[in-house]
């Protein structure tokens, strides 16, 4: 969850649901393997964020991710 | 007459340096100088590169983001839209590079290019061959082992590239061959930095192994003939 989160954030978007009511974003990319999101249209210039196929964030790492709900 | 001739040879220098097969080097008072340094793995200075002038004259579609996790590539148009023909070429110039930004955006480009290019990289590769052959000739080892990185992530991005390479095996792997014993011999110590990937033995014997595996039944022979110390690690 929190990579995705941290992809959609980065772009400038709250979440999936917020990426695909904006502009002609209709679907999101992903990787077929693992399911992590591709590629992301950046909200404040239209720029493109291409991520790779495993997570940024390493697993020793993992447990110290606080993830909020809206 | 005998105690002039003496004062005269006690006089004349001994130890005349001289240079190696000359008449000079067979006088008995002269030393015969040891042969020159030959440089094999001296450093070559690096000129600016094409990648720079095109990265400052903004030719780029990039742009660089400097965010918490670090710095990242913002591509203006879609990566899917570029012409691989122009723009991977002169990203794998950019590996010569040692300064930043420029170091990062070639390394960067390079990533997301074979990353997300398919099946557009393939018929590309002859045009990277020269690049890659003047990043490993510079013999700077931060150099080398970035362009070993993305020799490895070049020869994965597709199922024929790595057949694809070999034909080009004798402008890439010589160098390899000179660096390939440039390993760190600590015995039982540990080696702290090994995450890092920045040893050039270890990067160097793994880039020959992927291109043994995916180089195709002729990889392995047109290996051995340019680095003559491989093993291979799939007949054994």
């Amino acid at each position: 969850m929190c990579h995705i989160a941290y992809r959609f954030q980065l772009a400038g978007y709250r979440d999936e649901i917020e990426y695909c009511s904006v502009g002609d974003n209709s679907e999101v990319e992903r990787w077929p393997e693992s399911g992590f999101v591709k590629k992301l249209q950046r909200k404040k210039d239209g720029y493109f964020y291409y991520f790779n196929r495993s997570r940024e964030c390493a697993d020793k790492d993992l447990f110290k991710i606080k993830l909020f709900e809206y | 007459m005998a105690s002039l001739a003496n004062k005269i040879n006690s006089k004349s220098p001994k130890n005349i340096p001289a240079e190696g097969f000359t008449v000079k080097a067979a006088m008995k008072n002269s030393k015969v100088k040891p042969p020159p340094i030959s440089g094999a793995y001296k450093e070559k200075s690096s000129v600016p590169t094409k990648f720079r002038k095109y990265y400052e004259r903004g030719d780029f579609p990039v742009s660089i983001e400097h965010d918490a996790k670090g710095n990242k590539i913002a591509w203006k148009v879609e990566i899917e839209k570029l012409d691989y023909h122009h723009y991977l070429p002169l990203f794998f110039e950019g590996l010569c590079e040692t300064q930043h930004p420029y170091d990062f955006l070639a390394r960067q480009g390079i990533h997301d290019m074979l990353e997300h290019g398919g099946a557009k990289v393939l018929p590309v590769i002859p045009q990277l061959i020269i690049p890659i052959k003047h990043a490993l000739n510079t013999r700077n080892r931060k150099v080398i082992c970035t362009t070993l990185k993305a020799l490895l992530h070049l020869v994965e991005s597709g199922d024929l590239v790595g057949e694809a390479l070999v034909p080009y095996y004798r402008q890439i792997l010589p160098m390899l061959n000179a660096f390939k014993n440039s390993n760190l011999n600590i015995g039982d110590g540990i080696d702290y930095g090994q995450q890092k990937r920045e040893n050039i033995g270890d990067l160097i014997n793994e880039t020959l192994e992927e291109l043994e595996k995916r180089g195709g039944s002729d990889a392995y022979i047109n290996i051995k003939y340019m680095v003559p110390t491989y093993e291979s690690c799939v007949q054994n």
